[in-house]
């Protein structure tokens, strides 16, 4: 079986600048995740880190600087572009759809049900219809999965915050993605599920998806991540194992100031 | 009142409600369903009743005493037919810039200031449409087929009136209930999560504020058949306002709870008052009927945001799983220990609440 780096990279950030007016949040970043590996990146708060993954998500668009998903450029694709082409993304505050319950916040997801196509929901609606069954099958699965069966039918806006991140989790799982970022993924989520989600990240990435993820919590990322990148400033300061960069004299001197 | 002027004025409830509910449709899809704050949404049926009346009054003469543009005279389904489409261009020109991605508080202050400058904008120039005169002497259609100065002819409107309805509902269920309509309320409710999974959600909203503005235009089309005449007056801000309040009390995103909501809003609290015997000084009962409607809204948003009539919750069980058996709460909490939100049928109503 082939190492996590031995795979060409699935996504390769070059040289990447974000700017707000004068403040670089983002200054000369380049890093690539292969399929298969969960790359942590870990930073003081302001460091950048999640300006990265909104440009790479999409939903900034950088300064300068490339972002190639699959050997393609996809800087300039606005973030439902880059979704069809398999990124999918959970946000710091969880962003669950409130008033659709949990089963049609996983159909929303479902391939082809976008519904960007007034065409499909009308006169194609044989062919959605075949789509919906597929995305409803796929949407059980995974609710047993994940154990949430009971809650099927419940409005996304009566879970708890780690229900809520499960739910997140679950709806980039329905794209059958090939690049999941994922910010602060454990934060304010209770103990136990925290743990089912560590176990579940790892094991999206073992079924080939490469996985991009912000995390405060070293502990999460010692355990989840294969490589982790530490940012300070809005630049690298050190990248490699878990081990190699906790030696780092540089991430030393960002964290204790 | 008499027998037959109170015949005439419950045929002239009945037309007027239909069409306060085809809009209530129309802006419920733009907000129920897709979250744009509409407050522009009278222009488009505007647009829909000065269209229609131009394309029956035919050309304009020096006898006429009135002034508009492209004056014609065009079978009665053709300007229906093109009130949609006028509702629907409108739409799709204003939908270009407001409609881009902004906050939704921006959204709405562009869109009532568009209404407001839109009104003035044909206040000032008379030449389009007849300014705060506005147009009169559109003919009744169907004419030929029953006395057009009857009560009979009235039903036979209201009928016709009523059949579109139908044939409208059918359709927004339709939409609100299919995929598109699954997504549009997906994006309602978090717009950036939604890009994020491959709704183009400026796309979206451009359909729906179409569609909305098409069935605005034919319900200000069937309105000026009706009454004849249509002027400035007609489409104050304000009556955006109403429409918004017959949605938040019928029922956000119901298009059953829509037409309660109508019903109890237009009808009850603005088309009842006029049978009241007046007091006070002259205009008192209307400004009242302001009064009253704004504070509707407060309780509305206050007491129950949802409506009467909230959103349908979409149970798993219509897209063929199994049904869910009905969960204990202690079977509930085993399965995820020490949450809350499992008691869903309890919860039920409480939708709605959130976002907003």
């Amino acid at each position: 079986m082939l190492a996590p780096g031995d795979l060409r990279p699935l996504v390769e950030v070059c040289d990447l600048v974000v700017s707000y007016g004068a403040v670089r949040a983002v200054d000369g970043v380049t890093i690539s995740v292969a399929p298969g590996e969960v790359l942590g990146i870990v930073g003081p708060n302001g460091a950048g880190k999640s300006s990265l993954l909104a440009a790479v998500g999409g939903q900034l668009r950088p300064t300068s600087g490339q972002i190639r998903l699959d050997g393609v450029d996809v800087t300039k694709l606005p973030p439902h572009r880059r979704a069809r082409r398999g990124v999918v993304r959970t946000f710091q505050d969880t962003s669950e759809f409130g008033r659709l319950t949990v089963f049609e916040n996983l159909l929303v997801a479902g391939l082809g049900m976008h519904g960007a196509s007034l065409y499909a929901a009308t006169v194609g609606a044989r062919a959605q219809a075949r789509r919906t069954a597929t995305a409803a099958e796929r949407a059980a699965e995974l609710l047993a999965r994940f154990e949430l069966e009971p809650m099927r039918d419940t409005y996304a806006m009566e879970l708890s915050g780690g229900q809520r991140r499960l739910v997140e989790v679950m709806r980039g799982l329905m794209r059958e993605p090939k690049l999941m970022l994922l910010d602060e993924p454990t934060v304010g989520v209770a103990p136990h599920l925290s743990e089912q989600l560590r176990r579940e990240y790892r094991r999206i990435a073992a079924s080939g998806v490469a996985v991009l993820m912000i995390e405060h919590v070293l502990e999460v990322v010692e355990e989840v991540s294969d490589r982790v990148v530490v940012m300070d400033n809005g630049s690298v300061i050190a990248e490699g194992t878990y081990d190699q960069v906790m030696q780092s004299q540089a991430v030393r001197e960002a964290y204790l100031g | 009142m008499s027998f037959s002027s109170l015949d005439f004025y419950l045929a002239t409830v009945v037309v007027i409600f239909g069409v306060d509910v085809l809009s209530a449709w129309g802006l419920n899809l733009q907000y129920g369903y897709a979250g744009i704050p509409n407050f522009s949404f009278i222009v488009f049926q505007a647009a829909g009743a000065y269209t229609a009346a131009i394309l029956t009054l035919g050309p304009m003469t020096a006898t006429s005493g009135q002034t508009y543009v492209a004056g014609t005279h065009v079978p009665f389904p053709v300007a229906l037919l093109a009130a949609v489409a006028a509702g629907a261009a409108l739409s799709a020109v204003i939908g270009v810039f407001a409609m881009k991605r902004m906050r939704a508080d921006y959204q709405a202050a562009i869109l009532l200031i568009l209404a407001l400058i839109l009104n003035q904008f044909i206040v000032t120039d008379t030449s389009l449409f007849n300014g705060t005169s506005g147009l009169a002497n559109v003919s009744r259609p169907l004419g030929s087929l029953v006395n057009p100065s009857t009560t009979g002819w009235q039903w036979a409107y209201a009928a016709l009136v009523w059949a579109i309805c139908a044939v409208v509902l059918f359709a927004v269920q339709r939409l609100s209930r299919s995929s598109w309509g699954r997504a549009l309320r997906a994006q309602r409710d978090h717009d950036a999560a939604a890009a994020a999974l491959g709704c183009n959600v400026v796309a979206l909203k451009m359909q729906v504020f179409v569609i909305g503005g098409a069935i605005a235009g034919l319900s200000g089309g069937l309105l000026v058949f009706y009454l004849q005449a249509f002027n400035t007056a007609s489409w104050g801000y304000e009556e955006t306002l109403a429409i918004f309040v017959s949605i938040l009390i019928g029922g956000v995103a119901n298009n059953w709870g829509v037409i309660l909501g109508t019903f109890l809003v237009q009808i009850v609290f603005v088309e009842v008052p006029n049978l009241l015997p007046q007091f006070g000084y002259i205009g008192l009962v209307d400004a009242l009927e302001w009064v009253v409607i704004g504070l509707l809204w407060m309780a509305a948003i206050a007491l129950r945001p949802q409506g009467v009539i909230p959103e349908r919750r979409v149970r798993a069980e219509r897209f063929g799983l199994p049904a869910l058996r009905r969960a204990l709460p202690a079977a509930t909490a085993a399965a995820a220990p020490g949450q809350q939100g499992a008691h869903e049928e309890r919860l039920g109503a409480t939708g709605g609440a959130s976002r907003r």
